[in-house]
């Protein structure tokens, strides 16, 4: 601590630092070491159960899987960001995927058409009926203040009983012993691109969905307002942006997200609405550890959303080839946010101690005695 | 007699800054020393290391003669250190006597003794003077107070070498002299005061001796009975400075703001304004004096919109906006630098050009239907970033990199940008150096001589005195006295705003 001048060390050393300096970087790197470690310790060999889960992730029918899986996981990711980078802590990602899967199956079972009009139309409903299911909180918080953190999560077990009460009681299959709607008919499914092995539409979808997103977050007013409003929200006010009116807008497009994407878990993928099996799944909540692996960042969604696919079809593929559990690949997720997470409380902790540049930070630093 | 403490050649590097430059300083046992410089001088890292919260790069620090090398507070504390921050650290549930004693509890028997702890506070306040109540639950007391048991905190952990730093920014002019006879008996009793400020006015009443600094250099070291304000301020700034500004006055117009019989609660459903009624005119600044707590920031929020009036009415420009959303007060014409420009006149996180848009992003100079025209808009935060002389890094870099002055110019140069007539202003200088201080009181005024309307609230009674066309004070809630600058004093306007012309002497 006694050097006056800026250490300097150029060449690899610093370069490696510089890649563990960014905070994902180095959370990846972590958790895979520390991976390699948990599966060296139950006994197995690392190198090749590693080998197997990245093989098993893209090669041969892993990469259409990996691509497919990565859909809901990236749109519900998106779906979560939304409602975050505006301040809105919406957890009821979940009831609005099952709400909306619901709506869009129904319409693609029970509607007669051709495909060209019956998958939009599904879409469509899917779409509206999450948007609904998402104005309940967010209506809660602003005319009633209940906190939208606590009522979209318990909404998720509302909306898993009523869509199970509504399969079992009207909708229900009776030639399966599933408890199940009928199947989707063949020309209601959503189209298959011949790509990778025939992945589903609904990638570019989500891909364009993303994209807009960043568009709207980086070019328009509303993409402003509600940042401004994530970053501060009595500065938002202060400002005149209607935070309240704000609120229901991001939980609508949230939810509507989340519809489209329950629909296509049903139209594009199971064929058919399965009581719980969307929730089993958890997808959503992949989705929000990729939003906040991510960080909101649009771009980084659909890298950190591949990334989790990844692990989750690479994981399944390592258990079956390397006969290491796939619950490693859980594991593995965890450790990465975990790692962000801590990552992030060292880099505070360390700009705390070392560059009061500011007379601001000054003052912080001096505020800890 | 060997200096109470001594700092020898200290320096302290930051990337890309020189905080500490060989900074030399004697403070002398049993004398009040004053440290002034302005804001980024150096003061707060000085003591920063001087508390052992980082070390020196350079340079050391000798205590009664011995070289101290703390590692944290808890070492300065034991060598008999004693600071007094200007943020006030203490619990607000908790009593008096729990505070002071935190961490060094008396104890019986393994556990706290908390009748001995009141008795021993109440003791050492009894020594010094310092009028406090040790059974009394700190949320329910003044600020003035509360700096009190700050100095009971270090008082009874016997610190002899007390370190206030900017004690007087939340105090009265009363509070402010009744610190000051606390202080001078602290010097009387053989301890030694270092005082921190900015304010040249203390300097002189209070202290025996200065140390000023300038871009973490010692630039002089005065004995005050020998120096001048002016001379102070020479050594502060690098050059001369004006210190005695009253605003010459113009003629006001119309009617730009009215309030009317407006009362307002405040959080938790106290009662905070009462019927208050004020006008403010074209070409004239209005200022509200008031102790903190008066009602003065309901007020202004129920004024811009950000808090729920319970009766009365507010007018802008003729038009009612008592129950209007923000956005359609800034459009009739209001601009506001808040209180707060931390918590809500900036956001930390946004960049520099994100901050300067704020509330004029649907302005139509900015946008087409939703779309932003990126250029204008960084256009538009690169000529106030130069009109204002922000010093910022890239207009992309968040403004958490920024030095409070500069902050708060980010803020003026935003509201004052859009030509709005009225200007509400809640302490704007506050906590600022006396540069950035002349650069937004040139603003004010200028902004007044071209026929704006501001509303000032001030705790800066020389601010309040030097610029003001109509002084208000509140109490209570309520505007108890219009007066004339030209006649009023400081003494004059404290007893309005600590109620003393409502205690009729009796018997």
């Amino acid at each position: 601590m006694a050097d006056t001048q800026p250490i300097q060390r150029p060449g690899v050393g610093a370069r490696i630092e510089t890649v563990l300096s960014h905070p994902v970087l180095f959370s990846l790197v972590f958790a895979f070491v520390l991976g390699w470690v948990i599966v060296y310790l139950t006994g197995n060999d690392p190198g090749f159960a590693y080998r197997e889960m990245y093989d098993g992730a893209i090669t041969g029918s892993g990469l259409r899987n990996t691509l497919g899986r990565a859909i809901p996981i990236i749109g519900m990711a998106l779906a979560v960001s939304v409602a975050f980078r505006a301040g809105v802590i919406n957890l009821g990602g979940e009831g609005q995927m099952v709400m909306g899967g619901l709506a869009g199956s129904l319409v693609a079972i029970y509607t007669p058409g051709p495909g060209e009009i019956v998958i939009p139309l599904a879409m469509i409903a899917g779409g509206l009926t999450g948007a609904m299911w998402a104005m309940l909180p967010a209506f809660g918080q602003t005319r009633l203040r209940l906190p939208i953190l606590i009522t979209s999560l318990l909404l998720n077990y509302v909306a898993r009983a009523v869509t199970g009460y509504l399969v079992r009681f009207h909708f229900l299959d009776d030639s399966v012993t599933l408890t199940s709607t009928h199947q989707v008919p063949e020309t209601a499914r959503m189209p298959r691109l011949p790509l990778f092995g025939g992945v589903s539409l609904s990638l570019v979808l989500v891909i364009l969905a993303v994209v807009v997103a960043w568009v709207v977050y980086r070019r328009t007013v509303p993409g402003y307002e509600t940042q401004m409003a994530g970053f501060n929200g009595r500065f938002a006010r202060y400002g005149g942006i209607q935070v309240e009116r704000q609120t229901v807008g991001v939980m609508v497009v949230a939810g509507a997200i989340g519809g489209v994407i329950g629909t296509h878990m049903i139209i594009g993928d199971a064929y058919r609405f399965i009581d719980g099996e969307l929730v089993v799944s958890g997808l959503a909540w992949t989705g929000l550890l990729v939003a906040l692996l991510a960080a909101n960042h649009p771009p980084m969604i659909l890298v950190a959303g591949l990334l989790f696919s990844g692990l989750q079809i690479g994981g399944l593929a390592m258990q079956r080839n390397a006969d290491v559990s796939w619950r490693l690949a859980q594991v593995l997720q965890a450790l990465v946010i975990v790692a962000v997470a801590s990552r992030l409380a060292f880099d505070l902790f360390r700009r705390r101690r070392r560059s009061p540049a500011s007379s601001e930070l000054e003052s912080a630093a001096v505020g800890e005695v | 007699m060997t200096p109470a403490l001594e700092f020898r050649g200290v320096t302290k590097r930051f990337p890309g800054v020189l905080a500490n430059d060989a900074i030399d300083m004697t403070v002398r046992a049993g004398e009040i020393h004053a440290v002034v410089g302005e804001n980024g001088a150096g003061k707060t890292t000085l003591m920063s290391i001087l508390f052992g919260l980082f070390p020196a790069d350079a340079g050391h620090i000798l205590v009664d003669g011995e070289p101290a090398r703390f590692t944290s507070a808890l070492d300065a504390i034991r060598a008999g250190l004693g600071m007094v921050h200007q943020a006030f650290r203490l619990f607000p549930t908790l009593t008096v006597a729990d505070n002071v004693v935190f961490r060094e509890e008396p104890t019986r028997s393994g556990l706290v003794d908390r009748s001995e702890s009141i008795r021993q506070v109440r003791d050492v306040a009894n020594r010094y003077g310092l009028a406090v109540e040790p059974t009394e639950v700190v949320e329910n007391l003044p600020v003035g107070v509360l700096q009190r048991v700050e100095i009971l905190k270090a008082l009874y952990r016997d610190a002899q070498i007390l370190i206030l730093d900017e004690p007087t920014a939340v105090l009265t002019p009363q509070e402010r002299d009744k610190l000051f006879e606390v202080i001078r008996l602290l010097r009387d009793s053989g301890r030694t005061i270092l005082f921190i400020t900015h304010k040249l006015g203390e300097v002189m009443a209070l202290s025996d001796r200065v140390t000023v600094l300038r871009d973490g250099r010692s630039v002089a070291h005065l004995v005050t009975a020998d120096t001048s304000p002016e001379e102070i301020a020479r050594h502060m700034t690098g050059r001369d400075v004006d210190l005695d500004r009253r605003a010459p006055q113009h003629s006001p117009g119309q009617a730009v703001l009215a309030v009317s019989d407006l009362s307002a609660t405040g959080e938790h459903g106290r009662p905070a304004v009462h019927k208050a009624s004020l006008e403010v005119r074209s070409g004239e600044i209005v200022g509200i004096a008031g102790v903190a707590g008066n009602g003065q920031s309901e007020l202004i929020e129920v004024i811009a919109g950000l808090r729920t009036p319970n009766s009365g009415s507010v007018h802008l420009n003729g038009v009612d906006i008592t129950h209007a959303e923000v956005s359609a007060r800034r459009s009739a014409g209001m601009a506001y630098v808040p209180e707060d420009r931390h918590g809500v006149g900036t956001s930390h996180r946004a960049s520099v050009w994100a901050n300067l848009l704020m509330s004029h992003q649907r302005g139509r100079m900015f946008q087409r239907r939703g779309w932003f025209n990126l250029r204008a808009v960084r256009n538009h935060a690169r000529s106030l970033v130069s009109a204002y002389d922000i010093r910022s890094g890239p207009i992309g870099s968040p403004v958490s990199t920024l030095s409070g002055g500069n902050l708060q110019k980010v803020v003026v140069a935003r509201e004052m940008s859009h030509g709005a007539p009225l200007l509400i202003a809640e302490q704007p200088t506050r906590g600022l150096d006396i540069a950035a201080i002349e650069f937004i009181h040139s603003r004010l005024i200028r902004f007044r001589d071209e026929g704006g309307a501001v509303l000032m609230v001030s705790a800066e009674l020389s601010e309040i005195l030097a610029l003001s066309t109509r002084i208000l004070v509140m109490f209570e809630g309520r505007i108890v006295v219009e007066l004339d600058p030209a006649e009023a004093t400081e003494a004059g306007v404290g007893l309005y705003m600590t109620g003393a012309h409502l205690e009729h002497p009796d018997g």
